[in-house]
Formats: C-alpha cells, sequence, structure tokens
C-alpha cells in the first residue's frame, strides 16, 4: 500500500471524502477514482456504469467498482446530470488501477448547480485528509 | 501495525515490498504485493510463492496416537490412500477435519504418517493450541503432544513451474522427486529428526517437502527450520526468477482455492455439522454412503444430524461478487433460502458458449483473456439439484449464479512430477 507521500495527486482536480477526483470542463464535470482509492481497493475486475442521462445527488451512489476484495460504490461529487460514460472500463477495468486519471475517467456530468464544485477538497486538504485515514 | 497481531519471519519483506497486510488468523499477512490478479494467474501460468508460516503444526507420539487420531479425525486412516483406499503409511498425508461431539468442525488439517506412532498434524492459523488441547482431552494414556506454532517457516510453491525452480536449489532432486505422488512428503524440518537427512538444500538445511497445497494447482508445501524462512524465501525468489515466480499474497491464495473448490475453515465449514457439503471424500462412508467405515468423534451426531444444513459450490457469470457478511441467496421464485459462505473471482476463468474456460485449458480459444468469475460457497436449508439457477441478492444488487460440482477446469494438482519437471 502507498504510503501518502507517495500518491499521485493533480494539482489541478478537486476532490472528495469518498475518494473521488473531479475536474470542470466548460459547463460539465469529469470525475473518476482517486489513486488513494485505486490503490487501497486493489486490482479492479468490473465496473458497472450508470446510464448517460440518471440524475443523481451529491455523495449519492451511481456506479459500482469490483476489485479482488469487495464491490464499491462510486458517489458523484455534486447534484448533477450523466452526460456521457466511459464504456472502455466495462472492457478493461484495470485502467482504473493504470490510469486513474487518464484512461480511466468515470463520467462526465452536468452538475445542477456549478458553484457546488468549488465546496470539493483542493489537492493538499485532500493529501491531509488522506494522511488522516 | 496493530500491536494484538502476531508475524512471520517474512513479515519485514512484506511491508518492505509494499504489501497490502491485513488480518488473518491473528497474524498481519500479506494480502497482494502489486497486483492480486496477477499473483492469481502466476499460479496458473509459472509459479507463485506463499508466506504460510502462519499454519500451525501439532507433532503427535507414542504407541495410542494411531488410537488418538483414529477417533477424533474424520478420515478413516486405515482407508484412505488412493483409489483402493489402503491405510495411512509413513511418507503419506491424508486431508480431514477435527469435529466435536456435535459433529461441527473444530478445524480441517493434513496428516501426515511420519513413520508408526509418530504423527505431524498441520491445522490452521491460530489453531495449534485449540487442536493440541482438543486432542490431549481425549485423555489418550501414551501419546505426547507438542504444538509448534511459531517454530517453523512454511513456504507454498505453487504452479506448472515448482519442481523446475525445486530442482535448483534441492542437494539430491531427482531421490526428492522420484516417487513423491499428491498427497505424500519426504523430509522434516527438525534437524534432530530422523527424517532431516532425507532432504536438504544444497546447503544443508533441512525441510519437509509436501505435495500439497491450496489452489488447486500443482506444486508443494515446504516446511523449513524457523530461523531459514528467509533465506529460503529469497532462494526460491532468485532460482525462480528465469521461471517467472511470483510472490503472491493471500487475496491470490484465497481466489484460487475459491475456483478449486476447497473450504476455508471457519468460513465454508464450522458451527454446523460438517455433512452435506462438498467434501464427502473428507468422511469414511463406506459403499452404501449411508453408514461410516469407523466410529470417530462427531460421527453420531453427523449420521442423525436430519436438520443439518447443506452446503453447494456455486459460480457466477462475471467477475463481480457479494459481501458475504450481507448477502443472501434467493431461489429462482426469489424466496430466500440461504447465506452465502466465501465469494470470490477466479481471475483465470471465462464463459464460452456456457462451459467455464480457464487460461490454463489446453482447448481454450486463440487469445482467450478472461474477466474471472465469481464463485464460492452458499448454505441452504435445502437440497439443490447441481445446475439450479439462483440469485445472490445483496442491496439492489442481484448476481445470478448456478449451483456447481466443480470450477476451474484443467487443474494441475495431481500431475505426475516427470511431466513438470
Amino acid at each position: 500500500m502507498k504510503d501518502v507521500s507517495d500518491l499521485i495527486l493533480p494539482e489541478n482536480l478537486r476532490y472528495t471524502e469518498t475518494h473521488e477526483w473531479a475536474r470542470k470542463e466548460g459547463d460539465e464535470i469529469v470525475m473518476g477514482l482517486s489513486d488513494y482509492a485505486q490503490d487501497q481497493l486493489g486490482d479492479i475486475v468490473f465496473v458497472e456504469l450508470p446510464d448517460v442521462g440518471d440524475s443523481f445527488e451529491g455523495g449519492g451512489e451511481f456506479a459500482t467498482v469490483e476489485s479482488v476484495k469487495a464491490a464499491s460504490e462510486v458517489y458523484l461529487p455534486v447534484d448533477g446530470t450523466i452526460t456521457a460514460v466511459n464504456e472502455e472500463l466495462e472492457g478493461s477495468p484495470e485502467l482504473v488501477n493504470g490510469s486513474p486519471y487518464e484512461e480511466a475517467w468515470v463520467v462526465r456530468f452536468k452538475p445542477a448547480n456549478p458553484a457546488d464544485f468549488e465546496n470539493l477538497m483542493d489537492v493538499s486538504t485532500y493529501r491531509t485528509f488522506c494522511g488522516d485515514q | 501495525m496493530s500491536l494484538d497481531l502476531k508475524t512471520t519471519a517474512l513479515h519485514g519483506w512484506h511491508v518492505e515490498k509494499g504489501a497490502t497486510m491485513a488480518d488473518f488468523g491473528g497474524y498481519e499477512m500479506p494480502l497482494w504485493y502489486d497486483s492480486a490478479k496477477a499473483e492469481h494467474l502466476s499460479v496458473l501460468t509459472h509459479a507463485g510463492l506463499f508466506d504460510t508460516s502462519h499454519m500451525a503444526v501439532i507433532l503427535l507420539s507414542g504407541s495410542q496416537s494411531y488410537s488418538l487420531l483414529q477417533n477424533t479425525f474424520t478420515k478413516d486412516l486405515d482407508a484412505c490412500i488412493g483409489k483402493n483406499r489402503g491405510p495411512l503409511v509413513p511418507g503419506r498425508s491424508t486431508y480431514g477435519a477435527f469435529l466435536n461431539a456435535h459433529g461441527e468442525t473444530i478445524d480441517d488439517g493434513i496428516i501426515n504418517q511420519l513413520a508408526k506412532d509418530d504423527y505431524m498434524v498441520v491445522v490452521n492459523a491460530g489453531m495449534g493450541a485449540v487442536i493440541a488441547g482438543h486432542l490431549q482431552d481425549q485423555l489418550y494414556e501414551g501419546v505426547e503432544v507438542v504444538d509448534l506454532t511459531d517454530r517453523f517457516g512454511k513456504i507454498d510453491i505453487q504452479g506448472p513451474h515448482s519442481a523446475k525452480i525445486l530442482w535448483k536449489v534441492l542437494a539430491l532432486p531427482e531421490v526428492a522427486f522420484a516417487e513423491l505422488p499428491y498427497f505424500s512428503f519426504k523430509g522434516h524440518f527438525l534437524s534432530d529428526t530422523a527424517r532431516a537427512k532425507e532432504i536438504t538444500l544444497k546447503d544443508g538445511t533441512p525441510l519437509m517437502l509436501s505435495r500439497t497445497g491450496y489452489t488447486g494447482e500443482f506444486g508443494f508445501e515446504l516446511f523449513v527450520p524457523p530461523e531459514a524462512t528467509e533465506k529460503v524465501w529469497q532462494l526460491l525468489l532468485d532460482a525462480g526468477e528465469d521461471l517467472g515466480i511470483t510472490p503472491c499474497g493471500l487475496a491470490a491464495r484465497d481466489s484460487l482455492r475459491g475456483g478449486a473448490v476447497l473450504p476455508l475453515s471457519h468460513q465454508d465449514i464450522g458451527h454446523w455439522p460438517f455433512v452435506r457439503h462438498p467434501w464427502p471424500f473428507a468422511l469414511p462412508y463406506d459403499a452404501s454412503c449411508d453408514n461410516f467405515t469407523k466410529d470417530f468423534l462427531g460421527a453420531d451426531a453427523l449420521l442423525a444430524a436430519e436438520d443439518a444444513p447443506y452446503t453447494y459450490a456455486f459460480v457466477g457469470k462475471d467477475a463481480r461478487k457479494v459481501d458475504t457478511e450481507e448477502a443472501v441467496v434467493l431461489s429462482n421464485t426469489d424466496q430466500e433460502i440461504g447465506t452465502v459462505l466465501t465469494c470470490v473471482t477466479d481471475m483465470a476463468i471465462g464463459l464460452v458458449d456456457g462451459e467455464i474456460v480457464s487460461i490454463a485449458s489446453p482447448d481454450r480459444p486463440e487469445g482467450f483473456a478472461p474477466r474471472g468469475l465469481c464463485c464460492g460457497f452458499l448454505k441452504t436449508d435445502r437440497v439443490l439439484e447441481i445446475g439450479t439457477n439462483l440469485i445472490l441478492l445483496q442491496g439492489k444488487r442481484r448476481l445470478p449464479v448456478r449451483v456447481v460440482t466443480d470450477v476451474r477446469p484443467h487443474r494441475t494438482a495431481r500431475k505426475a512430477i516427470k511431466q513438470m519437471i
């Protein structure tokens, strides 16, 4: 398991207490699982995605990633409606381990209230949060 | 690290390699190093190395040791070897369980006969004192019972290249591997015993080499002097480097044994009668299968256990699992009929035209790269036909599974050594 100092946590992303990352792209948000999440879960062997058009509340379960240990829920960082899902993950779930911030984006969604994004943790707050886990 | 957990001689090595560690049977053990999936697959394609020093060994000696084991172990020691069910003899091993008077499992284990009136029993982590105490409680005169917990190192090497790797480190490999069928052993790790000279490493380190394992694949369990554990581990890693040896954690061990339909003690067998399960070979059934060939502690309770639950192996349709703590088993009419004991993903198998195929299957399609299938054991209150379709329900997750007798095909555990060198 990685030490907190070894976690790869890009500066330009925001993070959640449930270990998702989020990035603003225009009026949409792209999100996935953090390096901390994939390291804790171990090999991801299956990903269940929502449908485009589904709406979820912030903190609501919208996807499931299955690791060698167990199935874990993925939570939408803020209220929003799914606009795209990364279907690559259904065939290649191991991308979550190998490329959590690039190839393994999970969904793109339109936030109900764009200002909510600013409430997510920045990288230094999140790194401290991981250290306290 | 939790202060309450014990460690093996290899704990420092595991931590230094960045293993994800967890409590197993009171020991802090590696779950995986880099990738549990890669570790699992390595045992089917090359070789995996497992630290299993957390397991327990008990020695029994004395004129009544045979009688004590025959009266407490579920296997008939007079009829347990080979297809013709010959008696246990020195150098051979047999699998069974120790039960209480209610027929419930205290632990499962392997009995190795070292010599006449001289046995070594291998049981699970933390169970050395429990089983030693249980045996002593039977009050047999003339038996010495010694719990060797934490006084040996145990390393399992499993996978098709296991014998080739061992060949490089053993002093006289051709002698070691001659006449060493499945469930037999040679040597001993205690240097003052007669068997210790049978098998040694090139540097003279004595060891017990056992043709057993917990993966369903070809391989060996090595019992070594405790102070030699780290040296033997590194020796095997070095010797196996060009043959693709991979250190494996307990996650791979769990998923491999799940696919091999082997039970985990205190999870798949436990505080309920040791009958109506996929392991009838661990019981001394006679030809009628209604009675036993011997009497033993718990036998009466098993024969009278009309309300005992049924245990079955199952396999799913993809890699998804359920949490055994939360999931229930539903019939095809959505009636709740049981609980899930084990649920793991065997990452080496997939479905091809409805049949389970392994990456080691000779008839696998070209480029076969399975995503894995969930499998395990369930406990139910009723008889189920093999092939019955069921649902594992956890929250809103519904996994379709099928009752089966076997999961991962083309396992290699019983292959002759000469085919594997």
